[in-house]
């Protein structure tokens, strides 16, 4: 039996405004990345996605100070008055920014075009991985598993996708189902490898299939259902995978926190 | 440039948790957070059995992955190789929550992150920590571990097995276990402290 005499610090320290984070920015990152592609190809809905770029990232950023503990101390500043480019906190902070000036310049039709879409790809990804890089670098929690590099970019573009298809952006229907299939897979993948991996990676898999196991499974099976539904039923096809990405990213940030050190 | 470090014999600790107040007052720690608790864990089977009182804190760690993830650089290796906080420069991200694992920091209700060091302020004066001061047991030595007559060196010298906790995650803590029930053959089923 362990007791103890004052607790360690082991509670939660993401709560719900960083979940609301991180589905606001996979959908400012997501779409910052198609108004690049727009950029690049010329297309006469370039303004429209750029303008809805800076709106979701002008969003995610007023969420993410509103829900710091420090919001009133006005200390955000710092991430752009300093240089570290080995935290994942900052490359996100700056890559939302420049993604945020790229498409202001891209709405207003200044400077050239390409140029800034190229970059703007380069920003955008950014802003689409570091989420899953600021949780995958801490080895301590084996619930954080490397395999998210690659599950949050491909859920975070997925969600954007699914939000775009659902508003009627019928075009990008084809990658929403190769997305769908892509981040099922990878969330499959993420319970096998935590299932064969070490004791402890096996009893936080026991741990997290105890907390959301249920829920898990069912954004799971949203993901794999979309693209039968794409020609049939768009609408439903583009909301499904939207809540089965949200709900599984969601699940893996908030049981993730869990550490077997504390108790 | 001295290299603080503090060990703590566990055979002489009490689990009284006097360190844990005297760092309370010291450092006017909120309610409700603690920058230093005792864990207690009955260990062993009848009729070879113990009681291990281990008070766990920041252990300064010489390769700290709290420091890195740090957006604003306000986490840092200080003098001495003590990991410090800039508080004025947090944003409260939780980064260095999350990297920590010890879960040796908490969020202040002031909106900053803290966490034990070591008494800085204290030590800068010449001082040894307030949970070294205090300890009724004598079972604290703090000092420069570069400096082979400091109590920190000669303690780690005579132990003859020196425990750290989680040393798989490559964090080199500072903060060392002296006599621990795994000398003596009494770990159990926990696997935090190991050579």
């Amino acid at each position: 039996m362990i007791e103890f005499y004052a607790l360690p610090n082991s509670g939660i320290f993401w709560s719900w405004p960083k979940l609301v984070h991180y589905t606001l920015v996979a959908l400012a990152g997501g779409t910052a990345l198609l108004t690049a592609l727009a950029a690049l190809r010329h297309d006469p809905k370039l303004r429209t996605y750029a303008i809805l770029a800076i709106v979701l990232i002008a969003l995610d950023m007023l969420v993410l100070w509103a829900g710091s503990p420090s919001a009133l101390r006005f200390t955000h500043i710092w991430l752009f008055l300093s240089f570290n480019p080995q935290s994942a906190i900052w490359l996100g902070s700056w890559g939302l920014v420049i993604s945020a000036l790229l498409c202001l310049l891209l709405a207003l039709n200044l400077g050239p075009r390409r140029v800034w879409g190229g970059i703007l790809v380069l920003s955008a990804l950014v802003a689409l991985l570091y989420p899953g890089l600021m949780m995958a670098v801490n080895v301590n929690r084996p619930l954080w598993t490397p395999l998210l590099l690659a599950f949050f970019p491909v859920t975070g573009l997925l969600i954007a996708l699914a939000a775009a298809v659902v508003l009627r952006q019928r075009w990008l229907a084809p990658w929403l189902a190769g997305l769908s299939l892509a981040s099922a897979a990878l969330g499959a993948l993420y319970l096998a490898d935590l299932a064969l991996g070490h004791t402890e990676a096996r009893e936080a898999l026991a741990h997290f299939w105890h907390l959301g196991g249920p829920l898990f499974a069912l954004g799971l099976a949203l993901l794999l259902a979309s693209p039968a539904l794409i020609k049939r039923l768009p609408l439903i096809a583009g909301l499904l995978p939207l809540v089965g990405a949200v709900l599984t990213r969601s699940l893996i940030i908030d049981i993730g926190q869990f550490q077997p050190f504390g108790f | 440039m001295p290299r603080y470090a503090m060990a703590i014999d566990l055979a002489a600790c009490v689990g009284c948790a006097a360190c844990s107040v005297a760092c309370k007052l010291e450092n006017e720690v909120p309610v409700g957070v603690n920058r230093l608790w005792i864990r207690s864990t009955e260990l062993g089977t009848f009729p070879h059995l113990t009681v291990e009182y281990r008070p766990e804190q920041c252990l300064h760690c010489a390769n700290p992955p709290c420091v890195p993830v740090c957006p604003t650089g306000c986490c840092y290796i200080g003098e001495g190789g003590l990991v410090l906080l800039e508080e004025r420069r947090c944003i409260g991200c939780a980064a260095c929550i999350a990297a920590c694992p010890y879960d040796a920091r908490y969020m202040h209700p002031a909106g900053y992150v803290g966490k034990c060091d070591f008494c800085e302020h204290r030590v800068r004066a010449g001082r040894v920590p307030a949970c070294v001061e205090t300890c009724p047991t004598l079972c604290r030595y703090f000092g420069d571990l570069d400096d082979p007559n400091s109590t920190v060196s000669v303690a780690l010298r005579e132990a003859g097995r020196v425990d750290v906790l989680r040393p798989e995650l490559g964090t080199k803590p500072k903060l060392f276990y002296l006599n621990t029930p795994a000398k003596f053959g009494l770990a159990g089923n926990h696997q935090e402290v190991v050579s």
